[in-house]
């Protein structure tokens, strides 16, 4: 009997880490499709924890290379069990380049795209509104050179 | 597409969940991961090299895409030639974990470039030779060969098929940082830089343009990300060896002055459409005679590569 017990909590561990490998490749898949006809190059799957309040958001950062004479598309997507809406935005060095949401106007994006000319290191940032918990996938893409 | 990347997403969600209760099975049996190559195991070569979560998030996480260079190549109306990639009847000699990563990303930006150029009938020598390597280094459960084959028999699948193979290699990587064998995942990344460094350099000698010129002498600043990854690694001799090779591209590149004109970026937002158009440009100053020298010298230690 303990046997069984010890093999049925090995499979459900083992079944909720498969169910969330899948949900997690769902959602990168469907992302990558709505960023529409370009060329898939990364992703970025963050999970954040609710933030503590009047402390700053939790965020996720990736460091990635860009190149000159291309443009790159960002994409964001929040998993449907997500509290929180997810953001993503470009930074190079202190500088935020683009956002999926433009907190002057309260206006949000699927995507963005970025022409860029300065080959070199920049920074992505996905967090959630309001520091709300949350999963979200972000994606890279190329649409052309310039 | 997405119908179909569902559908794989599903048989690969199968194929993890054997994968993981036979490892759960196994992992009373085996006794440790011995290799008879008289290599360093991943495990020792690993061993002392903890990545903090804030030097992580440093890491440069696109070091090298297996696809970039290609579109690149395709955008510039270059054609298809076979003569650029890496013959795979060399795969069976390739017996060490060294050997295997570093050619699984040769293969891996290979086939990225005969995708972009919808060459499917070679594509199937290159995803099995792909597959062979990613067992041989066990990440060959993130590549679905079976659905790639499927995919890479119609022409009309390519969307799916460029998506699936870019996302296996990534799944690949991440995994391999994920259970510290980062070893193995800067090699894979190594030889998807030098195969894409190569492309673009042997095209450069048949259809030279400035924007390939530049794009070249870019990669003086991927060089430095890479070499600085490999460096942890330069005790075992298979990596010190290959730190040489790449030192010679370094010298070379060291000549290479980038300079950046500082510019604002604006945000340009059309048909509900927003693009950031940035301002600020890197200007590469390569001459003729230095594009010369590396072009020769990526063609030398590629070609020792993978001749290994």
């Amino acid at each position: 009997m303990k046997k069984f017990i010890l093999i049925l909590a090995v499979f459900t561990f083992v079944c909720s880490d498969f169910l969330q490998a899948q949900d997690v490749s769902q959602l990168t898949a469907q992302c990558a499709a709505n960023a529409g006809d370009v060329m898939y190059l990364k992703d970025f799957v963050v999970k954040l924890d609710q933030g503590t309040p009047g402390g700053a958001p939790p965020t996720a950062r990736f460091a990635l290379l860009l190149s000159k004479n291309v443009v790159y598309r960002f994409s964001i997507c929040s998993a449907p069990n997500s509290e929180g809406e997810a953001v993503l935005q470009l930074f190079d060095m202190n500088t935020l380049l683009g956002s999926t949401f433009i907190t002057a106007t309260g206006k949000d994006f699927p995507f963005f795209d970025f022409k860029c000319q300065k080959t070199g290191v920049y920074h992505v940032f996905i967090s959630f509104k309001e520091g709300k918990a949350g999963d979200g996938v972000g994606i890279m893409s190329y649409v052309k050179k310039l | 597409m997405l119908n179909k990347i569902k559908l794989w997403i599903m048989r690969k969600a199968i194929v993890y969940l054997l994968v993981l209760l036979a490892a759960a099975a196994g992992s009373c049996k085996s006794g440790g991961q011995g290799k008879d190559s008289g290599e360093i195991p991943d495990s020792v070569l690993n061993q002392g090299i903890e990545i903090s979560e804030d030097v992580m998030q440093d890491i440069v996480q696109n070091i090298s895409s297996p696809v970039e260079m290609a579109a690149m190549i395709k955008d510039l109306g270059v054609p298809y030639s076979n003569r650029y990639i890496s013959p795979t009847d060399r795969v069976g000699n390739l017996t060490t974990s060294f050997q295997q990563a570093l050619n699984l990303g040769i293969y891996a930006a290979d086939l990225g470039y005969l995708n972009m150029n919808n060459k499917t009938s070679a594509v199937i020598d290159y995803l099995t030779s792909i597959k062979s390597l990613s067992d041989a280094i066990k990440v060959g459960q993130f590549f679905d060969f079976t659905t790639l084959k499927r995919l890479a028999t119609n022409s009309k699948n390519l969307d799916s098929l460029m998506y699936i193979s870019v996302h296996s290699f990534n799944e690949m990587d991440k995994y391999l940082h994920a259970n510290n064998r980062t070893n193995l995942s800067a090699l894979m990344v190594t030889g998807v830089w030098i195969e894409g460094l190569y492309l673009g350099t042997q095209v450069y000698k048949i259809t030279p343009s400035q924007m390939l010129a530049e794009r070249i002498g870019e990669q003086k600043l991927t060089l430095d990300q890479l070499m600085l990854i490999l460096e942890n690694y330069k005790q075992d001799k298979q990596y010190a060896k290959l730190l040489d090779d790449l030192q010679l591209l370094k010298d070379l590149f060291k000549t290479v002055n980038i300079r950046i004109e500082k510019g604002e970026p604006e945000m340009i937002e059309e048909n509900g459409m927003l693009t950031i158009v940035q301002n600020d440009k890197s200007i590469v100053e390569i001459s003729p005679e230095q594009l010369t020298a590396i072009i020769a010298t990526t063609e030398q230690v590629r070609n020792s590569l993978i001749s290994l």
